[in-house]
């Protein structure tokens, strides 16, 4: 008190061009705030707030804006358009124990949380130059891993607490209370703000859908009584290929090419293209040839926002164009504008309008072109002038050395240069909300309309080309597809809040209607001019493109929700939270279900036995429990589907020269169950605290969850068919540890932020069943992956290699060789192969000696950053990175049937040549033979990785009334892994059959606000 | 305003009260997915849909797929080699070569046989419980319906029977899966031996015959569906394998009958031209006792029905590999036939079977080289050293449909032949000390080949040899076992009693422990 009227000393002489000025500063959970408010651009001019948040200020006429901060707050500009301004501050992203954090249909005071939300530090978030918001956020945030793909739009893979389903990894996306798979179409600069509800007592709220935890997507929006504020946020830079995988060469090829009798393609290149046998001429690096060294990538984004005392705003616009790295047709461009407006009609009825429209166009490219150029021979040329046929580009063809053609041996190029597959769309999110206080500061009614309108137009066109006999096209092909999607959500919120001395409470009741569809439409036709005005199907289009086939399909799904949030506390010290919510679904024939959950808080530090020590700023113990649905499952009708229509009717009649006609006929499929939604069962215990003078702050969380009704697939023996069911369950669980240190030393001041997550995955029951195998499509027969009870979902199995052979007495000398060698004498195991180990020592090679070789899901996952800054220089580093995963090189398993594809420079450089020479990789015959080409640890390698994931250096320009800062980023410039492939970051099962590669990413950018 | 306050609060209260009376906002069936419920079986207008379904299924990919036409032709020595370069696909050679340890057993075509097979088996299996279903609704007084459901019933159990037989020839002991609508039975059920599986063959065949259409494939109403002769074939084909090489077996009684009947219905008759039989006029001809029949409805471009996915047809699989500068007659080569099986058709001066059987290209393959078809076609040579592709999947450009330009598309595929029927009684009468001399007749006339008098037996094993040569059916294998001749031919690699079967894949295994 005294020194608010110390403060009160300070101000100027009430002079006779002065005006009065009353206010009131708030937080935004309404608490008032002692706040220091001076007249912006002259600190003299100034005053405080009392601890009811109230102040009087005189400021001279020509005044029209006041500084209003607080400790803890983020400091705001309000401008001045009468004689009375309610000011609401907004918590301090720092840790902060008034700080509001969003949460599932609401808000919460950050210090009486029960449950682990992590909320985004936007700042940080802002230095990453990527394209879509959830890469940002790699490694950042406990709990949360991230996979990114290359390819530019392309959604990466987000995975929150582990894998607890088979069907739907991903979290649900909320933005401004609209349910998204994914949050592709932002831009990173659209959001304000983002929590992670990763336990139940945060993620319950939502029901079926928050198994996978709930992403919280707020985007930017004014606020009464601000200052207008127009920024411009923009970066131009470019992308590089990183970590480029080293093919052999022409010279490696050739000897591993002769060694393997494949010399006869040696041998036709050195006498088409020259060298000598042992030095080819010919020497095609495909990847440089596939990628472009620079890929251009900018994003420009302008706010404007603002608010008078009755109504605020936001308007944004903002751009992003990516091009990939392939050097193909292949970017991806993204156009926002967003609008938002609040007015407040009366002093106790507010309404809102906020709405997204997105355009976006992407061209996707041929990720098989990736594939290729690990196969392709780099004895045969990209272009090859001298194939007579070759039209309208002169490609190379591996036929040319004498090699196949067909899939697996395509001219990756030629793939990537032919391929022309666009999609165009756009969609408009408008949401409006009333809100009325129908008891003030105490009951407040929310209703609020979402809806989702999406159409998008997908063209696939092939042009007409050739270059060998199976690599052509003789006759243009266009598919033309549109898609709608048309969702809405209302909800109706009622909030109750209210206290008695140190009793504070709050009830949410709350209810939810939704409706999802989706229908698609496509045509495709035959002879369509290669123009892309000319893209046309039916009667009277150019050309004779009349539409050989069409099609619909659709899907729509309803749901209801009833939902109910209670918390209360004592003195802020004791906190409860529970939750609960009952959703119904038409996608099951079970209709209902219910998802309760409960939290604890105890805050030690206000405990009188606390009081006297100076360590903690901050202890809080949390634990919850509760169940949170997963309805990401395919929707299930419980009963034999007909197939019916042309696919399912046989041909009669095709008699001589008479054609065949089809008989209507059709098929049911008679493998079906009654499915529901899986169930997750979550507990979690953690502690929050600050310590020594909030200078390290930090999260430690224990977390267990249980899959119940764990839906998939089982396969059905005899059949590709597979039947899909709630068959079991599996677990997940680990610690998550999350550490800040804050401090300044002079004018420097620095950060440094840790995180880390384990996770231990295990599968508990299969109903009924012994295990169930899996693995990447076409290849899970000889490569495969396992689900076993008490063993991690789908590890990779096969026989563990204990060495190579090195001469013929150690293979005499081995039951499992001598009893091979003698049942197969044509093919013997000679020196140089695989010594598998004998798991159950019965002297034979059989399907008992397969083991768990590991499994795709790191056991940690981690990430670090540093910070500084220095009078107007600021600079952050930050790493990010994981271990204890596998990867299946399915690359170089791939040689089991294709042997004359070339290989990865290590593995040709580490062969076994002779005795001793290694104990690890076999020899270059062995390499193609059968028995070294078995699902074995070989093929399985360590996926760990550490990568500097940004490094940003930025300056601040004091210009007047135009702060401006200029950075330039490096963004994912180093990774370090053993891994033997392009990139360690493989998505699904981990089966690494060729990825689109992440790039480093180089830029420019500038901010500047007025 | 306080009333206003007041509607809203009854409306918050309200909304989700008349939501949650909208019970049927919450039942909605799935979008586009039909019930099977919703069938109407009392219509018996619709009852050979689930027949005409099986059909599509056997067509499809179910008895054509590109692995398992290379899998089953590799053990034939009518058949080089597997891919155009030997070294793909390594298990393929290993098979060739009677390997029988885990890196065949892991091969994943394997699986994609015993899939093949099986799959259309369940297919044949659930088609039966929806003609149960129209059965059920026919009154007793209908018996001409009441026989049509028998009819069709017998001929999707042919299917089901030629998919054992397939899968028994390739695997040896296999299960006989007649019901599959428990999946819980699907993880148990045991293997049955080679010979139960056959005995099931007849058994079924035996009661078929009764139902089946007293016609010729190609005058059915179904035009090209299975009759009564298919099913006696089929039983024929199942005894003789029974039989083997005993003489004295009861089964060749049963072979001799069954083909008897056959011939004695006077209705089959060998296609003239052996060469054009396996082109477009000779599709479903007189000869074709089962045939698989597909379509490209005489359009240039859409709408066609192939056996298999678009680039790996039956046909474009076998059509000729290397630089073929464009030509439709063109496919990825693999399969080629043997210098053995082209040295054993020239040495008996077999020049018609020589000249359908065996499509050159070049001089020894040479790529710089071209050779031109009998129908006129130029097929270039080819960087692999591949001399010969198989003639009998070729198909003239003259006779596609104008503006096609895939091999082979429009035929079909011939399963099986009257030609098989005659050597078969032949074979039977030989066999039981008869003179087997007119059946052998016929076919050597229409290969232009002189008769011979009091035909052995061994010459009737070579004419099967010669007539059926790069068919895909695994029958020269088959016929090398039977008669106990596979070790003569393939020497010491092949171990009787083990090189007979492949192993079942691993995957089946790992999915039932019975398979064991």
């Amino acid at each position: 008190m005294a020194s608010v009227a110390l403060l009160s000393c300070l101000t100027n002489p009430v002079s006779a061009q002065n005006r009065t000025i009353t206010g009131k500063v708030t937080n935004e959970l309404g608490i008032p705030l002692v706040a220091s408010i001076t007249v912006s651009g002259d600190s003299k001019i100034g005053t405080s707030s009392n601890e009811n948040g109230d102040f009087t200020i005189s400021i001279p006429q020509n005044s029209s804006y006041l500084m209003v901060s607080s400790l803890g707050y983020e400091t705001k500009t309000v401008a001045i358009t009468g004689n009375s301004v309610n000011i609401q501050l907004k918590a301090n992203a720092d840790f902060n124990l008034d700080e509001v954090v969003v949460v599932g249909y609401g808000t919460q005071r950050k210090g009486d949380l029960t449950a682990p939300i992590s909320t985004v530090n936007m700042q940080d978030m802002a230095k990453r130059t990527v394209s879509n918001p959830m890469d940002a956020l790699q490694g950042a945030v406990t709990g949360v891993q991230i996979v990114s793909s290359g390819a530019p739009g392309s959604t990466p893979s987000v995975r929150v607490r582990g894998v607890g389903s088979f069907n739907n990894e991903s979290p649900l996306y909320v933005v401004d209370g609209m349910f998204m798979d994914n949050i592709d179409f932002l831009n990173p600069n659209d959001i304000a703000d983002i929590s992670i509800l990763k336990d139940a007592s945060g993620a319950a709220i939502y029901g079926v859908r928050a198994a996978n935890g709930v992403i919280l997507v707020t985007t930017k929006k004014g606020s009464l009584n601000m200052k207008s504020r127009v920024t411009y946020n923009g970066f131009a830079g470019f992308q590089t290929p990183t970590n480029m995988l080293k093919m052999a060469n022409a010279q490696q090829y050739a000897h591993y090419a002769t060694a393997t009798g494949n010399g006869a393609f040696v041998k036709n290149s050195v006498e088409k293209f020259g060298g000598t046998e042992t030095n080819p001429a010919m020497d095609t690096d495909w990847f440089n040839e596939l990628l472009r060294s620079k890929a251009l990538i900018t994003n420009h984004n302008v706010d404007v926002m603002g608010g008078s005392e009755k109504i605020s705003y936001a308007f944004g616009l903002n751009y992003v164009k990516q091009e990939g790295i392939m050097d193909a047709k292949n970017n991806n461009q993204k156009f926002n504008m967003r609008m938002q407006a609040d007015a407040k009609v009366t002093d106790w009825l507010k309404v809102g309008f906020m709405a997204h429209l997105n355009n976006f166009k992407s061209y996707h490219p041929d990720n098989a072109a990736f594939r290729q150029a690990y196969f392709a021979s780099p004895l045969y040329p990209v272009y090859d002038p001298s194939l007579e046929l070759a039209k309208p580009e002169k490609f190379g063809s591996s036929t040319a050395i004498g090699m196949q053609s067909g899939f697996w041996y395509n001219n990756p190029v030629a793939t990537a240069f032919y391929r022309n597959n666009q999609t165009r769309g756009f969609q408009i999110l408008p949401s409006f909300y009333v809100e009325a206080e129908l008891w003030k500061d105490k009951i407040t009614f929310k209703s609020q309309l979402s809806q989702r309108y999406q159409s998008t137009h997908n063209i696939g066109y092939n042009p007409i080309y050739y270059i060998d006999n199976d690599q052509r096209n003789d006759r243009s092909f266009l598919r033309s597809a549109q898609a709608r999607n048309n969702n809405y959500i209302l909800d109706n919120l009622l909030t109750y809040k209210d206290g008695a001395g140190k009793h504070h409470w709050t009830v949410l009741l709350g209810q939810s209607s939704r409706e999802e569809r989706w229908r698609e439409t496509w045509v495709q036709a035959n002879d369509v001019p290669e123009s892309e005005e000319f893209w046309y199907v039916g009667v009277g289009a150019q050309g004779i493109g009349s539409a050989t086939g069409y099609g619909e399909r659709g899907s729509r799904n309803a749901g209801i929700s009833y939902f109910t949030r209670g918390t209360y506390d004592y003195d802020n010290k004791y906190l409860l939270t529970a939750t609960f919510r009952a959703d119904g679904s038409s996608k099951y024939q079970t209709k209902w279900g219910y998802f309760p959950s409960v939290g604890l808080g105890w805050v030690l530090t206000k405990e009188k036995f606390m009081e006297n020590q100076t360590l903690f700023n901050q202890l809080k113990i949390r634990g919850s429990w509760g169940k949170l649905g997963n309805d990401g499952i395919q929707p299930n009708a419980g009963y034999a589907t007909v197939y019916s229509g042309n696919n399912f009717s046989g041909i009669f009649g095709s008699e001589g020269t008479t054609n065949g006609t089809r008989i209507p006929g059709y098929r049911v499929g008679r493998f079906f169950s009654q499915v529901r939604w899986e169930v997750v069962e979550e507990w979690d215990g953690g502690l929050d605290f600050a310590l020594l003078n909030n200078r390290l702050s930090g999260t430690v969380d224990y977390y267990h969850r249980t899959t119940h009704d764990l839906a998939f697939s089982r396969p059905i023996p005899f059949s590709w068919d597979r039947v899909y069911g709630n068959w079991g369950s599996v677990a997940n669980s680990g610690w998550e540890v999350g550490l800040q240190w804050k401090d300044k030393i002079g004018a420097l001041g620095y950060a440094i932020a840790g995180n880390v997550t384990t996770l231990k995955n295990t599968v508990k029951n299969l109903g009924g069943l012994e295990n169930i195998m899996n693995g990447y499509p076409e290849w899970s027969a000889e490569f495969p992956a396992r689900i076993q009870i008490n063993e991690p979902i789908n590890y990779y199995y096969g026989y563990e290699v204990a060495g190579v052979y090195q001469n013929q007495a150690q293979i005499d000398a081995d039951p499992i060789a001598s009893a091979y060698n003698k049942q197969n004498p044509n093919s013997p195991i000679v020196p140089g192969y695989f010594q598998y180990k004998d798991q159950n020592n019965n002297g034979e090679l059989d399907e008992n000696d397969r083991i768990n070789l590991g499994n795709y899901l790191p056991k940690i996952t981690y990430g670090f950053n540093l910070a500084f800054d220095y009078k107007k220089f600021d600079m952050s580093i930050a790493f990010q990175g994981v271990s204890g995963n596998k990867i299946h090189n399915l690359n170089r398993a791939m040689r089991r049937k294709y042997n004359q594809m070339n290989v990865d420079a290590a593995f040709v450089e580490n062969l076994w040549t002779g005795e001793g020479t290694s104990n690890t990789h076999p020899s270059a015959a062995g390499s193609v033979a059968s028995w070294n080409l078995q699902a074995s640890s070989f093929f399985v390698e360590s996926g760990a990785y550490l990568r500097v994931q940004n490094i940003q250096l930025g300056y601040n320009f004091d210009f007047p009334k135009l702060p401006t800062r200029i950075f330039v980023t490096a963004d994912r410039p180093f990774i370090f892994t053993k891994y033997n492939g392009f990139t360690p970051e493989v998505s699904e099962m981990g089966f690494d059959a060729n990825v689109y590669p992440i790039a480093s990413t180089y830029s420019l950018g500038v901010k500047v606000s007025f | 305003m306080n009333t206003f306050k007041y509607i809203l609060i009854a409306s918050c209260i309200a909304v989700p009260l008349s939501m949650s009376s909208c019970k049927k906002f919450l039942d909605k069936p799935l979008e586009n997915q039909q019930r099977s419920e919703e069938i109407d079986y009392s219509n018996t207008a619709l009852m050979y849909g689930p027949v005409s379904g099986v059909y599509r299924s056997a067509a499809d990919d179910n008895l054509v797929h590109w692995i398992d036409l290379s899998i089953r032709c590799m053990r034939d020595d009518d058949y080089l080699q597997a891919a155009p370069n030997p070294n793909d696909n390594p298990e393929l050679m290993a098979i060739k070569n009677f390997q029988n340890d885990v890196t065949v057993q892991s091969y994943w075509g394997l699986n994609q046989s015993w899939i093949s097979y099986y799959s259309l088996v369940i297919a044949v299996n659930n088609a039966l419980i929806e003609l149960d279903n129209f059965a059920a609704k026919i009154p007793a007084s209908n018996t001409k319906d009441l026989i049509l459901n028998k009819q069709y019933k017998a001929e999707v159990r042919f299917l089901r029977a030629y998919a054992h037989l397939m899968a028994s020839r390739l695997f040896g002991n296999v299960p006989i899966l007649i019901d599959s609508e428990n999946i819980g039975r699907l993880a148990t059920i045991e293997k049955s031996t080679a010979a139960e599986v056959r005995q099931f063959i007849m058994a079924e065949m035996n009661e078929c015959i009764e139902d089946l259409e007293d016609a010729r494939p190609n005058q059915s109403i179904h035009i090209g569906a299975v009759t009564k002769y298919t099913a006696l074939l089929l039983k024929a084909k199942a005894a003789a394998d029974l039989a083997g090489n005993d003489n004295g077996s009861p089964h060749w009684e049963e072979v001799l009958d069954a083909t008897n009947k056959i011939i004695a219905s006077n209705k089959f008759s060998l296609y003239p031209n052996y060469y054009e039989l396996f082109k477009i006029p000779g599709k479903l001809a007189n000869e074709s006792l089962f045939e698989l029949q597909y379509s490209d409805f005489g359009l240039s471009t859409g709408d066609i029905v192939r056996p298999g996915v678009d680039w790996g047809t039956f046909f474009k699989w076998q059509g000729p590999s290397g630089d073929q500068k464009g030509s439709p007659i063109s496919g990825a080569g693999w399969v080629p036939p043997s210098q053995d099986i082209v040295d054993f058709l020239t040495n008996r001066g077999d020049n018609e079977r020589l000249k359908t059987t065996i499509l050159y290209c070049g001089i020894n393959g040479n790529p710089a080289t071209s050779a031109t078809t009998p129908s006129g076609d130029v097929v270039y040579g080819n960087p692999f050293g591949v001399k010969y592709f198989n003639g009998k999947a070729y198909l003239p450009k003259a006779q596609m449909t104008a503006g096609r330009m895939e091999y082979g598309a429009n035929n079909n595929v011939r399963i099986l032949r009257y030609a098989d029927v005659l050597l078969l009684n032949a074979e039977a009468k030989v066999r039981k000390g008869q003179n087997g001399d007119e059946p052998f007749r016929l076919v050597r006339e229409r290969a232009k080949l002189g008769a011979i008098s009091n035909v052995t037996l061994n010459q009737i094993l070579d004419e099967r040899r010669a007539e059926f040569a790069c068919e895909w059916w695994g029958e020269r294998f088959n016929d090398l076992v039977r008669t106990g001749k596979a070790k003569d031919v393939f020497g010491a690699k092949f171990i009787p009693g083990m090189s007979e079967s492949l192993p079942i894949p691993q995957t089946q295994i790992d999915a039932n422990p019975n398979f064991r």
